[in-house]
């Protein structure tokens, strides 16, 4: 599986000169402040800091660029944990669990519980692309839209366990949030109600309505209260209990493990990646449970399960840009323009004629992942102090980056309108124990569902069920699907109830 | 759960959410049959209203079934404090639309000055100085790193 000369080559490459390394700490520094302020992308960093590459030799380009995304990963997670704004679509999971743990005094394990699971998750997935980057690259593309509807599915699934109070609710949450996918022109150029705003011809922007609709909805509620934990004497930040968090995520590791699999083969699929996988991972991690009712209150393991799945689906999202040149995401676009600015094409002849520059950028990577781990611990000190500001200055300042942030995304004033209007309708769901996240998560997939849907009837003729049968990735992925969500249940049940009988 | 027996009631609010769930679906729905009745271009819209109606339904009927309800069971918010939201929700809208028409700096100072005082915020001079000073730094700290042009009026 790994050719043993081209690795020698890649650690030559790596260690006879500090060059490679000398733009990570920056690059990962630049992803911690991106990810870390609402609004701002870790594409957004890759982007604007994409000419500062020009002058590098490409190792050091794709190191540098790869650390601002591993930085950025992390980032979102710190702010979803201590002010409920998850950073990305990718850190959704992380607030459901790491905000109430932070409300209970307890942000510091949370930070902790965060950064461990982001660096086990992007280690295991760098570890796992290294060893499977050409069986990964060769199962990307057998996968097609079919299998694509089954893993966005899968996504879907969890709106029905995110209940605050009624299932009912839960559901209406998340298929208004489906309804509201489908503004703007659909994905076969049917041009659908814009709301009057000709910037939502491509539909709401997502981030924005994340923002407003966890964020500021939030912020409106925590009006009138002093401080973000209530407990004076809990509001320290403490390097040992943040190291105590740390130590706390192994106590869970088959969550971990799990979360960090789910991540780098959910993330190696183009376009879904760590936006489904946080909320497979954490879906999957609730399921398993023996105590589910203790999620979205404050439980270690959804920390745990949703970093985990976001850091390794990092690795998974590169298998497709250097196996096979396709771009996931946004990010991997920018890495794949830092390619042809460096005259370089990914794709099967890249892996096999330039091996040891592949295993350089996969070592670097693993590299940085321990790099992070000691920055991240600095920093926390830093970005943990939100706890001591007083909420009357804390909320209308977050309130107005949250505005600011919608604008950085799209640049036009159906950002900020749109956070707006989803922390009022935020607000008005958290008044009712409506789920907040399920909106979320049907607003993210909805559209991806619509196209894919829609591609599978194409190429099925109309006979979806049919052309499954012809799919064998397709027909696993839904029987593991239906054994984890049917299955699973079933069999606790039937114990229960022998164990009852006994 | 001792509190005494009352009739049962759909708070307001409660149904002002779900009438904007119905009519926001409805008009969404409207929009993409007027567009093209394919299926294609309603495979999702369609099967998803029908569930949304349908959830609406359960939720709206679900506690008229329920003759009484305790007095304990029902909302204990009081308005003031609702109101108080409601303001500060109608401050940020007004926020977010003014960032474009009179400038991200002074809607900024303004929203942040007005926000401090309503959530709180002590001294007549502590909040527009905190206002000014995030303003400034929100404008050459955040705004620099924009990769758009941003309206401001001062500064």
């Amino acid at each position: 599986m790994i050719d043993q000369f081209a690795l020698s080559q890649a650690f030559d490459l790596l260690f006879s000169s500090y060059a490679p390394w000398l733009w990570v700490i920056p690059g990962l520094l630049i992803g911690l402040v991106f990810g870390s302020i609402p609004g701002l992308q870790i594409s957004m960093a890759m982007a604007v800091f994409l000419p500062v590459t020009f002058g590098m030799d490409f190792l050091q380009a794709m190191l540098f660029l790869t650390s601002i995304f591993t930085g950025g990963a992390y980032g979102g997670g710190v702010t979803a944990i201590l002010m409920n704004i998850p950073g990305s679509s990718s850190s959704i999971a992380t607030a459901f669990d790491g905000y109430p743990m932070a409300r209970q005094g307890k942000h510091n394990e949370a930070l902790g519980i965060g950064l461990a699971a982001s660096v086990v998750g992007a280690f295991v997935g760098y570890i796992l692309l290294m060893l499977l980057i050409q069986p990964l690259a060769a199962f990307v593309l057998k996968i097609g839209p079919l299998e694509m509807v089954v893993v966005v599915l899968w996504g879907l699934t969890l709106i029905a366990t995110l209940n605050d109070s009624r299932m009912s609710k839960g559901l209406l949450a998340g298929f208004f949030g489906l309804m509201l996918s489908q503004i703007g022109m659909s994905t076969t150029g049917v041009m659908r109600t814009q709301v009057g705003m000709p910037y939502l011809i491509d539909g709401l922007p997502v981030v924005p309505a994340m923002i407003g609709i966890f964020a500021a909805s939030e912020l409106l509620r925590l009006r009138g209260e002093t401080y973000l934990v209530r407990d004076e004497t809990q509001r320290d930040i403490s390097f040992g209990r943040i190291l105590k968090g740390a130590g706390e995520t192994f106590k869970y590791p088959g969550v971990l493990i799990r979360g960090s699999l789910l991540g780098a083969v959910i993330g190696a699929i183009p376009g879904v990646g760590s936006s489904v996988a946080n909320l497979v991972s954490y879906g999957e991690a609730k399921r398993s449970s023996k105590t589910p009712d203790r999620f979205g209150k404050g439980a270690p393991e959804g920390v745990v399960a949703a970093e985990s799945a976001n850091s390794s689906s990092e690795g998974g999202s590169m298998t497709a840009l250097l196996a096979l040149g396709i771009p996931g995401g946004a990010a991997t676009a920018v890495l794949l323009a830092a390619f042809s600015f460096h005259n370089i094409i990914g794709g099967p002849s890249f892996i096999r004629n330039q091996t040891d520059i592949v295993y350089s950028i996969i070592l670097g990577n693993l590299g940085q992942v321990l790099l992070l781990a000691v920055l991240g611990l600095l920093s926390l000190r830093l970005l943990g102090l939100v706890v001591r500001v007083p909420l009357s200055y804390l909320v209308p300042s977050v309130l107005a980056m949250c505005a600011w942030g919608g604008y950085g995304i799209t640049g036009t004033i159906a950002g900020p309108l749109t956070v707006a209007g989803f922390a009022a309708l935020g607000w008005l769901m958290r008044r009712h124990d409506y789920p907040v996240a399920a909106t979320v998560i049907g607003l993210l997939l909805g559209r991806m569902m619509e196209g894919e849907l829609v591609r599978t009837m194409q190429i099925s003729r109309g006979n979806p069920l049919g052309y499954m049968l012809e799919r064998p990735i397709a027909l696993v992925l839904f029987a593991v699907m239906l054994l984890v969500l049917v299955g699973a249940p079933l069999l606790r049940a039937y114990r229960k109830h022998r164990s009852a009988r006994a | 759960m001792t509190g005494k027996p009352v009739t049962a009631r759909f708070q307001a609010t409660h149904a002002a959410l779900i009438g904007i769930i119905l009519a926001v679906s409805g008009f969404i729905t409207w929009s993409a049959v007027n567009a093209r009745a394919s299926m294609d271009n309603l495979i999702v819209v369609a099967p998803v209203a029908a569930v949304i109606a349908l959830i609406c339904v359960v939720l709206v009927v679900a506690p008229m079934l329920k003759a009484r309800v305790t007095e304990a069971e029902t909302e204990a918010t009081p308005d003031s404090a609702i109101w108080g939201d409601i303001l500060l929700l109608a401050g940020f809208a007004l926020f977010c639309y003014a960032l474009t028409h009179i400038g991200f700096d002074l809607a900024t100072f303004l929203f942040v000055w007005g926000g401090v005082v309503m959530s709180g915020g002590k001294g007549w001079w502590q909040p527009p100085l905190f206002a000014a000073v995030f303003t400034v730094l929100l404008v050459y700290g955040f705004g620099s790193l924009f990769p758009y042009p941003m309206l401001t009026l001062v500064l």
